[in-house]
């Protein structure tokens, strides 16, 4: 198994796209695939000396310290806004964000549903991993039901706090977006001990390129990646993967909720 | 040389309108002119009130505390009456204010300027369209009289005003709105060639 | 007397003062009793008038507006946002990042009576949100207080060359009277300015990239970036007080006054001049810096009153009473809820002040 730490780093080679500075990722977290899928697509495209990265506020704060790209830091939840600002008055920049559940949809939810009903020409990566990260595991909007957190110690209890929010849902339900689509990014259990698939990362690979390709035709582009939080889960990293396929899959099914340029079907 | 005016009313008789023309119209004459809108609690009500301030010198205040000119456009205008400066002018609406009360140090000046403006009813741009909306218009002809304008010589000017405000659909009542400066001026005039034994009104020195 | 004069509200000038020195983003939400701002600039940004003029968006949020005001700061074009008291306070997030992030952005803030919705009547209740930092952490704005719809045009072009100098938000501190004021006004022709803005988002070169980051997660890093913020205002401190003055080289009183306040109080200088009683004016013009310098220069000079005249319950005259230090008699007149000092309310404060005054109050006080 190739860990998201070593997928970023070593294994694959190093990339200009990226700065080679260790994450803090943890282990196999998926914000470290992620930052590897983000850094191949911008090179595939020829993109790193047009491209501004906006830093959100959560796991992927520091997301500027490993893309060597041009950032700019976002208050929290504010990062489509920020973007939207950068985009108006330079729309030969490719700009784009690496945001967290908390960040997207809890706090800057206003901000994320504006510039995705304007179709503001930007590119949104969201990480749910359904827990509020960087924080030490408090209750993000997408916890699942029972999940217990350091403020849910009793499991989150939808009487009081609602049911998780679907932020792809809600997204795909104004007409601004033309790309909008969620896929389940951690590896997947197999029969094999030995095997794990990797699916998910090849899709996410396809969606990072599309997401980017969306924004260069003008329009706005939404990828949702499910992703894992063993550290804050409190659970083994292989264990975080059978929870995710098991609790977060169905609760939040892959698919392309939107895709209005056809970028997928070419 | 400093003239200061209140223009009072309520909503709909275009007292922000008449006093943005009489500013205006004191611009384009080459003074410094300062306008205030109602602003705060007296805006509740519908009460309408402004300041225009025109003088030859930069404005230090724009507010106007004691105003050599009080435009009363109703009966609730005339709570400013105390305010006016001794020596200075009250020019009613005379179609809505019947009574004025006394204040035997300030010239009063009636224009029935509903009465005028709906007589205009030939240069409304709407055939049949009421036409006493004009009635601002009059009062802002009753001030150039009062200050001894010569009509023949501001009637450009005045429609230079009007030009500059009613823009786009508006522009239909440029001719109306003229018509209107025009009867209220001639109307104050003979007013005023008719009190023979009045003294010349202080505001022919300070508006002009 | 320039002829071809325009005739417009303060809300209004501001808003092609700012066109007029090459405005490329407006983002803002709506609020009385500043909403000519955007109506002002939609309106030429649909006529397409300023070909600089890249970006009108009517933001959900003040929170998107400032942030969307901050995203175009951060590529280095001009960008302005506008608010009143209520919008002022939620842009205090944004204000504190563009400030940590040295972003040269300029806000407006057309202060209404507060707090909370208070009213829509004038007041100057936002100094100490505007002057002492507003949002959290420690940092200073520059704060422009104009005073006429003339200085409500020209202080755009000012705030983003103090902007853009020092790479930090600035400050429009208007106030209701001022926004809904209209006067006569010549536009200034503002020569093109080239700011350095080398540290902008534009693309990395090579290995040469921008990053604009407020976190800096090593202490050491974190206090060495206070010190230099902190450094960067002293700077200002010393080289950017404005301030006018009125009479002020003989004046027994001084009346330290902005905004609206000041107009009253030019009325009530020169009236008082008209009977001979030495009171002066000194305007503040930037309220931070503060004119401390001038303000220390005129009672080393011998002047020992000092009235301060504000709409607020006493902010700036803490400021005032900072720099003389006991060394002069500071009395206030203030007033809210959106009401306004009579310039005679003024003139008798002053005159109370002046020695003559004084005697009076003794000899009432005698005869009582």
């Amino acid at each position: 198994m190739i860990g998201a730490q070593e997928l970023y780093e070593t294994k694959l080679g190093p990339l200009p796209t990226l700065t080679g500075k260790p994450t803090h990722y943890c282990a196999g977290c998926e914000h470290g695939t992620l930052t590897r899928l983000i850094a191949s697509a911008l090179e595939d495209l020829g993109a790193r000396e047009r491209t501004v990265l906006v830093s959100s506020v959560g796991c992927s704060v520091l997301a500027h310290e490993y893309l060597n790209v041009d950032a700019v830091q976002a208050p929290h939840g504010r990062a489509p806004a920020v973007m939207a600002g950068i985009k108006r008055v330079r729309p030969d920049l490719l700009v784009f964000s690496i945001q967290g559940d908390g960040d997207a949809a809890s706090i800057g939810l206003l901000e994320l549903l504006y510039a995705a009903n304007r179709g503001e020409p930007i590119t949104i990566f969201l990480v749910n991993n359904a827990i509020y990260g960087m924080t030490g595991g408090q209750m993000a909007p997408t916890t699942p039901e029972g999940m217990v957190t350091t403020t849910t110690p009793f499991g989150r209890d939808l009487h009081q706090t609602g049911p998780p929010l679907d932020a792809s849902k809600l997204v795909a339900s104004l007409e601004g977006p033309a790309y909008v689509k969620r896929v389940f990014l951690p590896v997947t259990p197999t029969p094999s001990p030995e095997f794990f698939n990797a699916r998910g990362a090849l899709e996410g690979a396809r969606a990072v390129r599309h997401a980017f390709e969306v924004q260069q035709k003008g329009g706005f582009a939404f990828v949702e990646f499910v992703s894992t939080c063993s550290v804050n889960w409190k659970l083994s990293v292989l264990e975080s993967k059978r929870y995710a396929a098991k609790v977060l899959a169905p609760l939040f099914p892959a698919g392309l909720y939107r895709d209005r340029f056809g970028v997928e079907a070419r | 040389m400093k003239t200061e005016v209140i223009v009072a009313g309520h909503g709909g008789q275009g007292v922000l309108e008449l006093a943005n023309w009489l500013a205006y119209f004191h611009l384009v004459n080459g003074r410094h002119v300062a306008y205030t809108p109602s602003y705060g609690p007296e805006t509740r009500g519908g009460k309408v009130k402004c300041y225009v301030v025109a003088s030859d010198e930069p404005i230090d205040s724009p507010i106007v505390e004691a105003p050599d000119l009080l435009i009363a456009m109703n009966i609730p205008s005339l709570d400013y009456l105390p305010l006016l400066k001794s020596g200075g002018t009250l020019l009613v609406n005379s179609s809505l204010v019947q009574e004025v009360p006394g204040r035997s140090d300030v010239i009063v000046v009636e224009v029935p300027a509903i009465d005028l403006a709906a007589a205009l009813a030939p240069y409304s741009p709407v055939p049949g369209k009421d036409t006493s909306i004009a009635a601002n218009s009059v009062m802002l002809g009753a001030v150039l009289a009062i200050a001894h304008d010569d009509w023949a010589r501001e009637q450009a000017l005045i429609e230079g005003v009007f030009r500059h405000f009613l823009t786009d659909r508006k522009a239909a009542y440029i001719p109306l709105n003229v018509q209107a400066v025009k009867s209220g001026f001639e109307f104050t005039s003979r007013l005023e060639a008719s009190s023979v034994a009045s003294p010349a009104p202080p505001l022919a020195a300070t508006a002009r | 007397m320039n002829a071809d004069r325009d005739f417009l509200k303060g809300n209004e000038a501001l808003a092609y003062g700012a066109l007029r020195t090459g405005l490329n983003a407006y983002y803002g939400y709506p609020i009385t009793p500043s909403s000519e701002i955007p109506e002002t600039l939609a309106a030429e940004f649909g006529r397409g008038t300023y070909p600089e003029f890249r970006a009108f968006v009517q933001a959900a949020s003040e929170l998107e507006a400032i942030n969307m005001t901050i995203g175009t700061a951060a590529t280095g074009a001009k960008a302005m946002t506008a608010t009143s008291g209520p919008g002022f306070s939620l842009k205090q997030e944004g204000i504190s990042y563009a400030a940590a992030m040295e972003l040269p952005l300029l806000i407006v803030d057309v202060n209404r009576s507060g707090p909370g919705l208070g009213n829509l009547g004038p007041e100057q209740s936002d100094y100490f949100q505007a002057t002492k930092g507003g949002g959290h952490g420690g940092y200073r704005n520059i704060v422009l207080a104009p005073d006429s719809v003339p200085e409500m045009a020209l202080f755009p072009s000012l705030g983003f060359e103090l902007a853009f100098r020092y790479r930090m938000p600035v400050i429009l501190l208007a106030d209701a009277f001022l926004g809904q004021l209209k006067e006569d006004l010549t536009f200034p022709e503002v020569p093109a300015r080239e700011f350095d803005t080398s540290w902008a988002v534009t693309g990395a070169r090579g290995d040469h990239r921008h990053v604009l980051s407020s976190l800096h997660l090593e202490l050491p890093d974190q206090s060495r970036h206070v010190e230099h913020l902190r450094s960067k205002y002293e700077e200002i401190v010393g080289a950017e007080q404005r301030s006018e003055e009125i009479a002020t080289a003989d004046a027994e009183v001084v009346i330290v006054a902005y905004g609206i306040c000041a107009r009253l109080a030019r009325a009530a200088v020169r009236s008082l001049r008209d009977r001979s009683v030495r009171v002066g004016l000194l305007r503040p013009i930037t309220l931070a810096p503060f004119p401390q310098d001038r303000l220390n220069a005129l009672i080393d000079g011998g002047v020992r009153n000092l009235l301060v005249v504000e709409l607020n319950s006493g902010q700036m005259v803490e400021d005032v009473r900072l720099v003389a230090e006991g060394r002069a008699r500071v009395e206030s007149l203030e007033r809210v809820g959106g009401l306004l000092p009579s310039s005679g309310e003024v003139e008798a404060a002053a005159e109370d002040l002046t020695s003559s005054g004084d005697l009076r109050s003794a000899l009432e006080a005698m005869v009582q």
